[in-house]
């Protein structure tokens, strides 16, 4: 990926209490993305000490709203700075930077407006009920938005310009990635999906979504659905 | 009347007088006034007169009184709880946009240059 590229892409990682890994995640992306943007979402952990130490950007939420407000306060941020790329990464050391940079590619090419990254295609060793649940949710998005995704909660994306400003994301919490596909499906964008690898170990596994968690989501989800 | 008569009337009358008073200085809204005000006098009537409800259940077919009285006091609940997650809801989302807003300003040295503050 040459420099313009690179440089025209603004990486927002969102970071509630990530001090095990943030240091390591943000050092990666920098070694690439110049313009990495770190989203404290209220940490109580020492994570914003060490993300602004180390993040060009760094912004900080007075109080935990979910990764969802992180992502969009970030995006927002990116916006306003002349952001041409935004793309979205987790702080918990699961995503791996050379995907990154495939999708890069792929939007600044014009390949398609929205990069999702789908970790049935890549060389993850995904934990059987990790798979089902997620199975699970693309089935979902199926009937009630029309889109036929295999990943629909990876949090690895590249959205074009365009696509930031089309796709507000307005639910704070992790129900926000549901939202997120409804609106990519809504906004006719042109999306993709780009194998990843994610890197499951005990402390990302630990970090992520439990079975209990996911029945919230829905929740969440359908509420949302009902009153907007 | 029964001292357990009393208890309740007293309660009604506390509570029509304090919507009321919230009503007249504006505190809450026309409906919920109105709706408070409604509530406190059927409760007095009821309290006066406990085999009307029995009346009326029958007049709808449901038998008992307090069987009426228990449909209602659930879907009241359930209306209520519905309302107030509804604005909770809305609340939640007033504080996340100020939340961002304020995070988003900080960071943005706004009124001088423009610039964001590296940090």
């Amino acid at each position: 990926m040459d420099q313009p590229t690179a440089a025209g892409t603004w990486v927002v990682v969102a970071v509630y209490n990530e001090a095990t890994t943030v240091t390591d995640v943000l050092t990666e992306l920098l070694q690439t993305f110049p313009n990495v943007v770190a989203v404290d979402d209220g940490s109580n952990d020492g994570s914003w000490d060490q993300l602004s130490a180390i993040a060009p950007y760094s912004i900080r939420h007075l109080v935990n709203r979910g990764q969802g407000a992180a992502l969009q306060t970030g995006t927002e941020f990116a916006l306003k700075m002349g952001a041409i790329r935004i793309a979205h990464f987790d702080a918990d050391g699961q995503h791996q930077v050379v995907d990154l940079v495939r999708m890069t590619s792929a939007v600044a090419s014009g390949e398609c407006d929205v990069a999702l990254g789908d970790r049935f295609l890549g060389q993850s060793s995904m934990p059987p009920h990790r798979a089902v649940l997620i199975r699970a949710a693309a089935l979902m998005h199926r009937f009630s938005s029309g889109i036929a995704l295999s990943d629909v909660h990876n949090g690895l994306r590249v959205l074009s310009r365009l696509a930031a400003e089309r796709c507000e994301i307005t639910a704070d919490r992790m129900a926000h990635a549901s939202q997120f596909i409804d609106l990519v499906a809504r906004s006719r964008l042109r999306v993709r999906q780009y194998p990843t690898t994610i890197r499951y170990t005990e402390y990302s596994m630990s970090k992520g979504q439990h079975a209990s968690a996911s029945l919230r989501i829905v929740f969440h989800y359908a509420i949302s659905r009902i009153f907007g | 009347m029964t001292s357990f008569q009393i208890i309740l009337l007293t309660f009604a009358v506390i509570s029509a007088i304090t919507a009321i008073a919230l009503l007249s200085k504006q505190v809450v809204g026309r409906v919920t006034g109105a709706a408070v005000l409604l509530l406190s006098v059927l409760g007095a009537v009821l309290t006066l007169f406990p085999n009307s409800t029995t009346a009326m259940a029958r007049a709808l077919g449901i038998g008992r009184g307090a069987d009426l009285l228990l449909y209602l006091l659930v879907i009241g609940t359930s209306f209520g709880f519905l309302v107030m997650y509804v604005k909770l809801r809305a609340v939640r989302r007033e504080l996340t946009l100020l939340v961002r807003k304020i995070a988003v300003a900080e960071v943005l040295s706004i009124g001088r240059d423009d610039q964001p503050r590296k940090s």
